[in-house]
């Protein structure tokens, strides 16, 4: 009776004593210090007084990640998720938005090719794929309310081996909490402050033509580009097609034909109006009031203006959209002209009509701001569909690589062939101004240096004050090639509320968990009580160490 | 919650000492007094050893193991050894036993140690929120160097204070006082030209600490027969 007892008494203490062996090991292992990292806050904004975005800055969660327990508890927990493994897991998080489930923090994770400084290198990646994942991701972010804090960061090292010892111990099917150890991500900056409403600085620059003598006043053609972006990131969208290509597409030409009206024998006769404007992603905000800040008779004017978007991501074919009917006469014309110089350089041109609302705020196009003050407007694009609200504008996966030069390049040459034809009483004639090898050829080196530059510049209106350098380096640019430069300030209109904290530095603690430091405090003091009945027994003597426990008592005998 | 890691490096760091103290028949006889007047030589002694270092070692360029500057600090390290003689020898200590002078100058020696050393790194380090096992190591080592200080507390003891020994422990005697005094320039050339790990030198000190106890201890107790 009593040897089985024993055994299973021994057994039960060895068992006792391997789980917390196990619990003390499995706690915390062999650590490296505190990681720092680079990390980008989702934007946060009111609109119309709803708000939107994430709506809190501070971060100090323990870190975990997919693959999860779908009832699990994550309002402690701050959610780590790599972009590329997100098109299987997308769903996981629409619900979690859309539910509006309670989660600590979300920290999104993209593939270094999207990043400025590692495109080159990083993990090969299928970027159609990820243009849509981002793409749902962005919509679904930009437009919820979020009550946590939410950051991208670009993957390194420090990522994968975060994540891979996070997923080891999510087997254990348990999140990492304070008692258990594991990462905490901590994210300390102050609450974001609302910010002033943003200045739009819109920028204008003349090529006036020659006038005969006569006091007539001269056509003005206009070439417009919006320059501010969007995104769910406003520290990282920066927009390379959306609407870099085009403001690299306008200086370019505003440079060509700088050239050619700075020689009175080769100044035509029609005044070239450039045109760079602000307040793009809200409905061409900025356009409106340019347009309105003009003197009637300077808009009356105006024969056309050609509008600038997303030129930079087309191969063989171009869109031109525009808001009166493709029969109207000016439109007709203006189309010939193009496709005349399309098909000479081996392309097509489309023309796309969309009628105007007046009721509907919505402005999906430049033109169409025109278009509302009565100017014949177009714009080319090579975007096909009219852009919903907020979308592309500047989104994530808009970086210097899906924007090509050579794309930027044609459209100059097919915009800045049109026109000189047209300016020259070209038309119809085979003629190629602006040839290849020529002294007025298309500079690919110089729409390469703008874009190299927009695409190093994140352009959201409200984060780009007016005394940013890059405002400077635009004006300068069309002080260079035009005359009568004038700079626009004014205030964004309509409902947007946009607030600060776009950046910040993530900190990667490994931590111990309160269990560890209890199981350490019992070893530690049972040590010292052995250490210290070793040294009473050896030194004293073991009377000694049972007369310490026994002194109260024998007091009393004594006294007694 | 890292104050409370603070608390336990603390303990494993600073707690020995106090266990000594309390356990030992020191407190019986009320020896601080010895054991504070040793911690002050330990202070002057260290401020002497940095102006020697400050002098005569030069900034090394790169991070592998010189023997000349190792040299050096051994020597320097010798300064140490005259600071515990002086300790030993020249303050004068109320009348306790040769026993208990020994213990009481060895504990303030190492006590003074463990603060100088590892007080200010653990107030600064262990509180953060990123853990690390570098403390508790540095705990571990504080009870390590707490062994061989009495050690070779013991052996000066019995160096100078002891007039006659048997002759043929004597060279025994020395050989080990002058390996516990070289023990700190062993270590580093263990780190740095073997570049072995934390824990596998930390190991180490445990290990040799409790051999040379045990070697000390007997020759204290074969010196002690003939009386």
């Amino acid at each position: 009776m009593a040897a089985p007892a024993t055994t299973e008494a021994f057994s039960n203490l060895s068992y006792s004593m391997f789980s917390l062996l196990l619990i003390l090991f499995a706690c915390v292992e062999l650590g490296d210090a505190a990681s720092a990292v680079h990390v980008y806050r989702l934007i946060q904004y009111d609109l119309g007084g709803v708000p939107l975005g994430s709506r809190i800055s501070h971060l100090n969660h323990h870190a975990t990640s997919l693959p999860l327990d779908p009832n699990a508890d994550l309002s402690r927990s701050a959610l780590l998720v790599p972009l590329l493994d997100l098109d299987l897991d997308l769903s996981f998080l629409t619900d979690y938005i859309t539910r509006k489930k309670p989660l600590g923090g979300l920290l999104i994770l993209l593939p270094q090719k999207l990043g400025n400084k590692f495109a080159d290198f990083g993990k090969h990646v299928d970027l159609t794929r990820l243009k849509t994942v981002l793409h749902q991701l962005e919509d679904l972010l930009v437009h919820a309310e979020l009550p946590y804090p939410v950051y991208f960061a670009y993957e390194s090292s420090t990522f994968d081996t975060l994540l891979g010892d996070i997923r080891g111990k999510n087997f254990s099917s348990q999140p990492a909490t304070s008692t258990n150890g594991g990462y905490k991500l901590v994210v300390s900056t102050p609450e974001a402050k609302k910010l002033s409403p943003p200045t739009i600085s819109n920028f204008q620059g003349w090529l006036p033509g020659q006038k005969d003598g006569d006091s007539e006043q001269l056509p003005t053609i206009a070439i417009v580009a919006s320059y501010d972006t969007f995104g769910a990131a406003p520290a990282l969208s920066v927009g390379s097609d959306s609407n870099g290509s085009g403001v690299a597409a306008l200086l370019e030409i505003a440079r060509l034909f700088s050239r050619l009206y700075s020689n009175p024998k080769t100044r035509g006769k029609y005044n070239l109006l450039f045109g760079l404007t602000s307040g793009g992603p809200y409905n061409y905000n900025g356009t409106q009031k340019w347009l309105r800040s003009f003197d009637q008779r300077v808009r009356e004017g105006i024969d056309y203006a050609i509008c600038l978007n997303s030129v930079g991501s087309w191969e063989n074919d171009l869109w031109m959209h525009v808001s009166k009917p493709p029969e109207n006469v000016y439109i007709k014309e203006i189309y010939d002209g193009f496709s005349e110089v399309a098909q000479d350089m081996g392309f097509s041109i489309n023309v796309k009509h969309k009628k105007i609302n007046i009721s509907n705020p919505r402005v999906a196009w430049e033109h169409e701001q025109f278009s509302r003050f009565r100017v014949t407007a177009l714009t080319l694009s090579g975007l096909s569909a009219a852009p919903e609200f907020l979308q592309s504008t500047g989104n994530l996966h808009d970086t210097r690589k899906s924007a090509d030069e050579k794309a930027v390049a044609r459209t100059v040459k097919l915009v800045a062939e049109s026109l000189a034809r047209q300016i020259y009483g070209h038309k119809g004639k085979k003629i190629d101004i602006f040839a290849d090898g020529s002294s007025l050829a298309v500079n690919v080196h110089h729409i390469r240096s703008w874009l190299d530059l927009l695409s190093r510049t994140p352009r959201v209106a409200p984060f780009l004050s007016k005394n940013n350098p890059f405002i400077a380096a635009l004006k300068k640019e069309l002080s260079d090639h035009t005359v009568e430069v004038h700079v626009q300030n004014e205030v964004l209109d309509g409902a947007f509320t946009f607030y600060d904290s776009t950046e910040a530095t993530l900190n990667i603690y490994q931590v111990a968990g309160v269990t560890f430091d209890f199981l350490f405090l019992m070893v530690l003091g049972s040590y010292l009580i052995v250490l210290f009945s070793f040294l009473v027994i050896t030194t004293r003597g073991l009377d000694d160490l049972i007369n310490i426990f026994r002194r109260p008592a024998v007091r009393k005998s004594k006294s007694a | 919650m890292t104050l409370f890691h603070f608390v336990n490096c603390a303990l494993l760091t600073f707690g020995p000492h106090v266990v000594y103290y309390s356990a030992t028949p020191l407190s019986e006889y009320d020896t601080m007094g010895t054991s504070i007047k040793a911690a002050v030589v330990y202070l002057l002694t260290a401020l002497i050893k940095l102006v020697c270092l400050a002098t005569f070692l030069k900034v090394p360029e790169n991070e592998g193991f010189d023997p000349y500057q190792e040299v050096m600090k051994v020597l320097i390290g010798l300064v140490d050894v005259a600071g515990l003689y002086f300790a030993l020898t020249q303050l004068t200590h109320r009348n306790i036993s040769q026993n208990h002078k020994f213990q009481a100058v060895g504990l303030g020696w190492a006590f003074a140690d463990s603060v100088l050393h590892r007080l200010a790194p653990l107030w600064i380090g262990a509180r953060g929120l990123e853990f690390t096992w570098e403390y508790i190591f540095q705990g571990l080592e504080a009870n390590a160097n707490l062994v061989m200080t009495l050690s070779l507390a013991a052996l000066g003891s019995l160096m100078w204070l002891r007039k006659n020994k048997p002759r043929t422990l004597v060279p025994i005697i020395y050989a080990c006082a002058f390996l516990l005094a070289t023990m700190p320039s062993i270590t580093s050339y263990l780190r740095k030209a073997l570049e072995w790990q934390t824990r596998e030198v930390v190991g180490f000190e445990i290990f040799s600490s409790l051999v040379m106890a045990f070697f000390s201890w007997q020759l204290f107790s074969a010196c002690q027969r003939p009386l």
